[in-house]
């Protein structure tokens, strides 16, 4: 029985893949309360577990899987999951987030985290159920695709209500930026997390439950929840969110001109309309989805009813899978856009990583750093949709180029000594925008622990916040200002440690954690989670208490950094953005300029208490957040 | 209002209302039965297919109930002629005899107690109906039922015609 009195299911399972033993631990009740859950738990105890420059396919890498605390309890769009493992592609701090239903599975089975360490000799699935674990054979799954494992896996169970998490060739083969997929809705896409799994010979975790998941404060918990719904039925977002899903950005990305296409050397797309969220919705969309207990339903159930690509069922695409596999390489066509993301899932491929490493070597070719010969006597220029399919499945199997295409950028710019067109942080692609006209985004990309990302903070707040607002939460009425750069690594740091707390709760940041209105983020983002969490565990908090929790966990993934060798100099944008102007569209001569970039760091790390040099967390900082 | 059950009222001209496979509401069922998080107690299901087809399932209220019938201790009863089939806790057996009779699957034994359980409306005020986000869960009877479905019939009769 759980000491809980409710949220927690109060355990964790050890699974060492070497001597293939199994372990079940009690959840302590300090480290629930230091670190929360989801992105708290891996993040921590990846620290302790993981040794400084080991090599990430190396047995002793671990794989740390962890649900988010609300997962599991009816708290609305709480069912994320953190996969999280020393990240083939930074080297650093990596984990994928992942929405669906197989979260909340883990609770009812038993458990609030997997701890996975060691290399299997022959391929093996675990499987979960009602407290109990076990190691089963997968060489009959070792090879397939995604989508034909969780089908091998129902008929074998006789079972069609397990959830499955596995990954594709691509994490088997290797392929650096390989993700996982959590049944047919979610991916844990970045980090390369799927590549350390498929190291690790482990196809896939499956699980089953029927425990509760108790609530300790019904009463109390039933409250948030209604406060929850009222807060979300006025937001405009929501309805937008669950018209469009989040390709409802690409009006936004194309009016702002800053798409970050053919490999950031255009912000607009001349030929946008057929790539928009609109004409997504009005060609394929089937229904909007939503992960486990969610009121926005931001997914897309796409299908592909007419044309060469015609019988395509798939759950998609993103905004990011847009930007990724359309812009990115330039291509205009939405059904080969379907058809690309509808790969990438069962080959289990970042899409970010495949479209980010395409489009580079597209920009090499067409400036003749490539020859055909190398390309597999494709010709790879933007825009050449045949070539991306092509590539897709030479990523995935590591055939011919695409060896080298799935390394991803970093090292293919070190192969053919063309960095400078290697556009990533840390090793990890930029995704989502091009941040060239707003330095706190690209601050805020550049100082993520994980590399390169868009959700590790939200550098917009000083587009909505009012002055009063910004003087009482971050000292300054500058904050308030677009232009100023005043209190805004105050901004970036805040906005960090409060994103974090949605990993760490298993909250979705597009139903908590988004709004244009300064109050609403504090009202959802703290005080509902925080009362969300008091409710449902039992266990003291406050708004302080919690913040600080966040806090406590992006200081320990930067630990972790720095003792992987990641200093200061990891927390720069790419040459790229400071180098050249954006060409096109309205933000037109927007670069980023290195010294307004390096005071805004020293800014940053003041806010942050880090060592300005080395980007180390001071001590004082250590011993103020509990972490000595 | 002749006897009502849940019903689900899809629009499959809208893509907003059509089940959205979010399954609030088994998890709001259960935590409104049991204060606790936990689907396979709920007593309405989410049956998902291939090809995005997902449908939550409870207890149809049949007028001749195979699960009442074949109760052997009368655990299973209808309080008032036109009400729902209900289950009396301190008679049922956990025999089970109602999971085979029930022609939908609607019925079934909780995996916490093992005795049987079934929707209740929640004692007229359906959970599952208000908080489904896509909102095609429906507090219905047989009538309003076909109603729904002879609309759904007409607008692509119509539909075609348009387009033809």
């Amino acid at each position: 029985m759980s000491i809980f009195a409710g949220g927690y299911a109060g355990q964790i399972l050890f699974v060492n893949l070497t001597d293939g033993s199994i372990q079940v631990k009690p959840l302590e009740r300090e480290f629930a309360l230091k670190y929360i859950g989801g992105r708290g738990f891996t993040s921590r105890i990846l620290l302790d577990e993981v040794k400084p420059g080991i090599d990430p396919y190396c047995p002793d890498n671990v794989v740390v899987i962890a649900a988010g605390t609300l997962s599991g309890t009816p708290t609305p769009s709480s069912g994320r999951l953190v996969v999280a493992a020393k990240s083939p592609m930074t080297g650093g701090i990596g984990d994928a987030n992942s929405g669906g239903y197989w979260s909340p599975e883990l609770k009812y089975a038993g458990f609030d985290a997997i701890v996975i360490r060691g290399t299997s000799k022959d391929p093996v699935y675990l499987w979960i159920e009602d407290g109990r674990a076990e190691l089963r054979p997968a060489q009959h799954l070792w090879g397939q695709n995604t989508t034909e494992t969780r089908q091998l896996l129902k008929e074998e169970t006789g079972d069609d209500d397990i959830h499955i998490c596995a990954i594709g060739p691509a994490g088997e083969n290797l392929v650096r930026y390989a993700c996982v997929v959590t049944d047919e809705e979610g991916v844990g896409g970045r980090c390369g997390i799927g590549a350390v799994i498929g190291s690790k010979k482990l196809k896939a975790v499956v699980v089953r439950g029927s425990l509760d998941v108790r609530i300790a404060d019904p009463e109390r918990f039933k409250k948030t929840l209604e406060d929850y719904r009222k807060t979300l039925a006025g937001e405009v977002w929501t309805e937008t969110l669950r018209r469009l899903g989040t390709p409802n950005l690409t009006a936004h990305r194309q009016s702002h001109g800053i798409w970050g296409a053919k490999n950031f050397q255009r912000a607009t797309i001349e030929d946008y309309e057929p790539i928009s969220g609109e004409n997504f919705r009005k060609k394929f969309l089937m229904k909007p989805i939503g992960c486990m207990g969610c009121l926005v339903s931001c997914k897309r159930y796409s299908a592909v009813k007419d044309g060469p690509f015609a019988g395509i069922y798939t759950v998609g695409p993103e905004y990011e899978t847009i930007n990724a596999l359309a812009a990115k390489p330039y291509i205009t066509d939405p059904a080969i856009v379907l058809r690309a993301h509808y790969l990438c899932d069962e080959y289990g491929l970042d899409e970010q990583g495949v479209g980010s490493t395409v489009a580079m070597a597209m920009e090499l070719y067409e400036r003749g750093l490539l020859t055909k010969e190398q390309t597999d006597g494709q010709e790879l220029v933007f825009g050449n949709s045949e070539a991306l399919l092509y590539f897709i499945d030479k990523i995935a199997y590591r055939k011919g180029f695409g060896d080298l295409l799935a390394e991803g950028t970093k090292i293919m710019g070190e192969r053919l000594n063309a960095d400078y067109y290697a556009i990533h942080i840390k090793g990890l692609e930029v995704d989502a925008t091009d941040p060239r006209k707003q330095v706190t985004r690209a601050l805020t990309y550049a100082v993520s622990t994980r590399g390169a990302c868009h959700l590790r903070g939200n550098p917009y707040i000083d587009e909505f916040i009012k002055p009063e607002e910004a003087e009482a939460y971050f000292g300054t009425a500058a904050v308030s200002e677009l232009e100023a750069l005043e209190g805004k690594g105050k901004m970036v740091a805040w906005s960090e440690d409060w994103v974090t707390i949605s990993d760490q709760m298993g909250l979705c940041k597009f139903a908590w954690y988004r709004s244009r209105s300064f109050p609403m983020l504090i009202k959802r983002g703290l005080e509902l989670a925080k009362e969300a969490f008091t409710s449902a565990t039992g266990l003291p908090m406050t708004n302080e208490k919690l913040y600080e929790c966040g806090e406590r966990v992006y200081n320990v993934e930067k630990l972790f950094n720095v003792r992987q060798g990641i200093g200061r100099e990891g927390d720069y944008p790419p040459a790229r953005f400071f180098e050249e102007e954006l060409t096109d569209g309205p933000a037109k001569g927007c670069k980023l300029d290195r010294k307004e970039y390096d005071r805004l760091l020293d800014d940053y790390y003041e806010a942050r208490g880090w060592d300005k040099k080395t980007g180390e967390p001071t001590p004082e900082k250590l011993r103020s957040l509990g972490l000595e | 209002m002749g006897r009502q059950r849940i019903g689900y009222f899809e629009d499959l001209q809208d893509p907003e209302h059509i089940c959205s496979r979010c399954h609030m509401c088994e998890l709001i069922c259960t935590f409104h039965h049991h204060q606790v998080g936990n689907p396979k107690r709920s007593r309405i299901r989410l049956i998902s297919l291939d090809k995005g087809v997902d449908v939550p399932v409870t207890c149809l209220n049949c007028e001749d109930a195979p699960c009442m019938n074949i109760c052997p201790t009368g655990a299973l009863y209808r309080p008032e002629s036109d009400g729902m089939v209900t289950v009396k806790e301190d008679l049922c057996i956990g025999c089970a005899m109602c999971v085979n009779a029930c022609p939908v699957g609607a019925i079934t034994l909780d995996p916490v107690d093992g005795m049987a359980v079934k929707c209740d409306l929640c004692g007229g005020d359906p959970q599952c109906v208000d908080y489904c986000p896509a909102n095609v869960l429906k507090l219905t009877d047989a009538e309003r039922f076909a109603r729904h479905r002879m609309r759904g019939f007409v607008k692509s009769l119509q539909a075609s015609g348009e387009e033809g």
